[in-house]
């Protein structure tokens, strides 16, 4: 009983639960990397390793930034054109005055603000939020194509080395975002993202700013990605008006890999992180393998629908008995 | 004890939904120290009491006073900040967050505008004390049972320790064993100056419970007195009795025919282990209180949902229809209560949704018979009378129009057997008319209806015999003179009635 009474007791434990029906994910996220590292021991060298993880980096922070919104009963179809505008914001304006610090404040009041604006469509409006971020796909699609035509702009050298040279500063930088995430989930508005998804009437009743707290699950949503636009324009070296297109689907499908649900409430952060990782690796290892692109993105397909079968008819065949 | 001043009032409160009055001019005074009970049949308006109580709705006139000061504006944020909580009937849970997060959701204890897990704990331990919940407070609520479940709900009202306490209907899904636990809780509030509002169908409940009775029926306060002196008999009375006009046909002398359902041993859904049988030309009523398998008896027995009995003849065949379409076959129809959602395909035509389940017997070759649907059409509108263009989306039709669309669509396949659930709710007076003429023509074809209803008139009027279910089970089986609005309510509410069993 002494652990009952010490402060930080109930905190853990509710921590540990959340690992719970997470067990048969953890392991085979562990299977596939055992395999990576089976086929590529270099990923065990420091350059490996970095190089690794700054390929999963971006779809780790799309992949939260979907689950934020998926938690909270929403979607968005508007992940891959704002990466898109979060690199070509950071190309355009990374060569002006304010330099990098400028550029970094650049994309990030972009993506807030444009999270906020959906956000605020969709909970004041009382619009559906996959066709509200459906229309604004096209929106910042535009945009993004009216800064930068053409692949190009300006990225300090010194930052694409920093943030995807041969050191494991992304690796780093994910799990700063983690423990971040961490601190806002013990916060109200950030439980109130989980309760507002589930049961919204129930929520509202107990006092949940229902709606504040969907715009706040939006604008942050929009924070992540256009920052992970802003690593990929890093990576890149330059601006791409369209690099972002394949995350809108990947984010989803990682997401769903990581078990969240898509009614809202259901699932966790570090489901989702897994996902996203599963499905990095997964990508990788079958690249590495020699698949043909076909080949990839029809096992790609299988396995998703696998990942979210298995579960539910595991449920059935146990009700059965 | 009448010298203090009440903490929550709602004075000459009036509410209406679509211009259909709801509460017309309710009084209701909570006062400290006092449980209020608060009873009244389906539909007489306790819910909308309870929602302008708590803030959730605004009364269209009168006005809701906190500490005998009238509030202008009454919001759910207002009525937190001025210590009302409310134990709703449905539960405002999120299945995923702890026991602990549950409780404290909206109103969590903050240090460095993080949550104060450590003061969280100790606030949660001392309610779920006071309520019995021993399981680890970590636990998500996805794991509890519903009775558990409604106890983290009350435990969450206690959190927030309030001035005002409604609990509608806290025992309805709670074992004994919890009820008295709650009772205790209750007396203990009382004792503690907490002024309370207590709605349950459990009459001996709130006998036991409950000093003061506000008692209301059709939207209006029929009773405000202290519970010392009145009887369960003498409440029941009180919460029943409407003028009903000539708004049934008369009830011929039943001549039953054959037997069309007779099952025993009956399970579905809510219902467990009963016995039911009807005969082709009778009108049979199911009552009682909302959700005690009323609709689960109708679905049963069409084949809806799973079921199950010892022995089952339906329509002259053995056995219980197997799906939807079996029974069908067999010739019988099921008309729902939700008939938005159920019944009608609602952006298409009155003439599309009328020829539905005939589309397959009318087609020739494969392609369909647009002449005889036509013929179809307009045998069918004038049968029932349903008056205007059938080509206008069934949408635009009125309630009642609408649900004489959802029963007219069957009559194609000439059923025998025909389960009505709840056809009249939110039909108007006329069209109610319309549809208990048709139902009488029907059972004098030799049909046999089968009407769930939670219109307690209806069931006294209309229909030839009663069967009242409480809690899945049997609870009376009324026929002729015996079907009583009296004795239909006491039988739903478990009240025993003298000379009754004579």
């Amino acid at each position: 009983m002494s652990a009952v009474s010490s402060s930080g007791w109930l905190y853990g434990a509710i921590q540990s639960r959340r690992n719970r029906g997470l067990g048969g994910l953890y392991l085979v996220v562990a299977a596939f990397l055992v395999l990576y590292v089976v086929l590529f021991p270099g990923i065990l060298s420091v350059g490996g390793f970095s190089k690794f993880t700054q390929n999963w980096f971006p779809l780790a922070l799309v992949t939260m930034a979907q689950a934020l919104l998926m938690l909270n009963g929403g979607i968005t179809l508007a992940i891959g054109p704002l990466v898109s505008l979060g690199a070509v914001i950071a190309a355009t304006t990374m060569g002006g005055v304010f330099g990098v610090p400028g550029g970094i404040l650049a994309v990030a009041l972009t993506g807030l603000g444009i999270g906020a604006v959906i956000g605020v469509i969709v909970a004041q409006l009382r619009l559906p939020a996959i066709i509200v971020t459906l229309a604004g796909s096209f929106i910042i699609t535009g945009v993004a194509l009216l800064l930068l035509p053409r692949p190009g702009g300006f990225i300090p050298g010194w930052l694409s080395t920093g943030l995807a040279g041969h050191t494991p500063v992304a690796f780093l930088l994910l799990v700063l975002i983690l423990l971040l995430w961490k601190v806002f989930l013990a916060t109200p508005l950030g439980l109130g993202i989980y309760a507002a998804g589930d049961n919204p009437i129930g929520a509202f009743r107990s006092g949940v700013p229902v709606e504040r707290v969907k715009i706040a699950a939006f604008a942050l949503s929009g924070l992540l990605t256009a920052l992970a636009g802003l690593f990929v324009a890093a990576q890149t070296g330059s601006g791409d008006p369209v690099i972002g297109a394949p995350f809108t689907l990947n984010s989803i499908a990682a997401a769903v890999l990581g078990g969240v649900g898509f009614l809202g409430g259901k699932g966790t952060m570090r489901g989702a992180v897994c996902g996203s990782l599963l499905l990095s690796v997964m990508i990788n290892v079958m690249f590495f393998l020699g698949f043909p692109p076909v080949a990839q993105y029809i096992a790609q397909g299988l396995i998703i629908v696998g990942a979210v079968a298995v579960p539910e008819l595991l449920k059935q065949w146990r009700a059965r008995r | 004890m009448t010298d203090k001043k009440p903490l929550l009032e709602a004075r000459q409160v009036f509410k209406g939904f679509f211009g259909n009055p709801v509460l017309k001019g309710v009084d209701i005074a909570l006062h400290p120290g006092r449980v209020h009970a608060l009873l009244g049949e389906n539909g007489a308006g306790k819910s909308t009491l309870i929602n302008l109580l708590s803030g959730a709705l605004q009364p269209d006139s009168g006005a809701i006073a906190v500490d005998g000061r009238p509030v202008g504006r009454f919001s759910p944020a207002t009525a937190r900040a001025a210590g009302i909580a409310v134990v709703q009937q449905e539960l405002s849970l999120t299945a995923d967050l702890s026991i602990a997060e549950n409780i404290g959701l909206g109103a969590f204890p903050r240090r460095f505008g993080l949550i104060d897990y450590a003061a969280l704990h100790r606030g949660v331990r001392e309610v779920c004390a006071m309520v019995g919940l021993t399981e680890p407070l970590d636990m998500p609520v996805a794991d509890l049972a519903l009775g558990r479940r409604q106890m983290v709900e009350i435990a969450k009202a206690l959190f927030r320790k309030p001035r005002v306490l409604i609990l509608d209907e806290p025992t309805s899904s709670l074992s004994a064993h919890e009820a008295g636990i709650l009772a205790g809780v209750i007396e203990m509030l009382r004792d503690r100056g907490t002024a309370l509002l207590y709605i349950s169908h459990r009459l001996n409940e709130v006998q036991a419970l409950c000093a003061h009775v506000t008692v209301l029926k059709d939207g209006g306060v029929t009773a405000d007195q202290s519970l010392s002196g009145i009887d369960g008999e003498g409440l029941v009375r009180l919460m029943v009795g409407r003028e009903t006009g000539d708004l049934f046909p008369p009830r011929p002398a039943c001549t039953p025919g054959a037997p069309r359902v007779d099952v025993t041993g009956f399970s579905a859904g809510l219902v467990r282990d009963i016995a039911f049988s009807a005969r082709a030309g009778e009108i049979v009523g199911i009552g009682g209180l909302v959700g005690q398998g009323q609709e689960d008896l109708l679905l049963g027995l069409y084949g809806a949902i799973p079921a199950k009995a010892s022995s089952a003849e339906v329509s002259g065949k053995s056995g219980l229809p197997a799906d939807v379409g079996a029974a069908n076959a067999a010739g019988l129809v099921y008309v729902p209560a939700d008939r938005k959602h159920e019944g009608l395909v609602l952006p298409h035509s009155i003439a599309s949704n009328l020829i539905l389940p005939s589309l397959g017997r009318l087609a020739r070759n494969g392609f369909r018979d647009r002449p005889a649907e036509t013929g179809l059409i307009a045998d069918l509108a004038r049968r029932l009378t349903i008056k205007g263009d059938v080509a206008r989306p069934v949408q635009a039709l009125s309630g009642g129009n609408q649900q004489k669309v959802a029963l007219a669509k069957w009559l194609p396949l000439d059923p025998s057997v025909l389960l009505l659930n709840d056809p009249t709710r939110g039909v108007d007076i006329e069209t109610k008319r319309e549809i208990y003429l048709m139902l009488r023509a029907f059972a004098a074809e030799g049909r046999l209806i089968i009407l769930a209803s939670s219109d307690t008139p209806e069931l006294v009027h209309l229909c030839d015999r009663v069967v009242v279910l409480r809690e899945g089970h049997v609870a009376a089986t009324l026929v002729g003179d015996a079907i009583s609005e009296e004795a239909i309510v006491g039988a739903a509410m478990g009240v025993d009635r003298k000379g009754a069993a004579a």
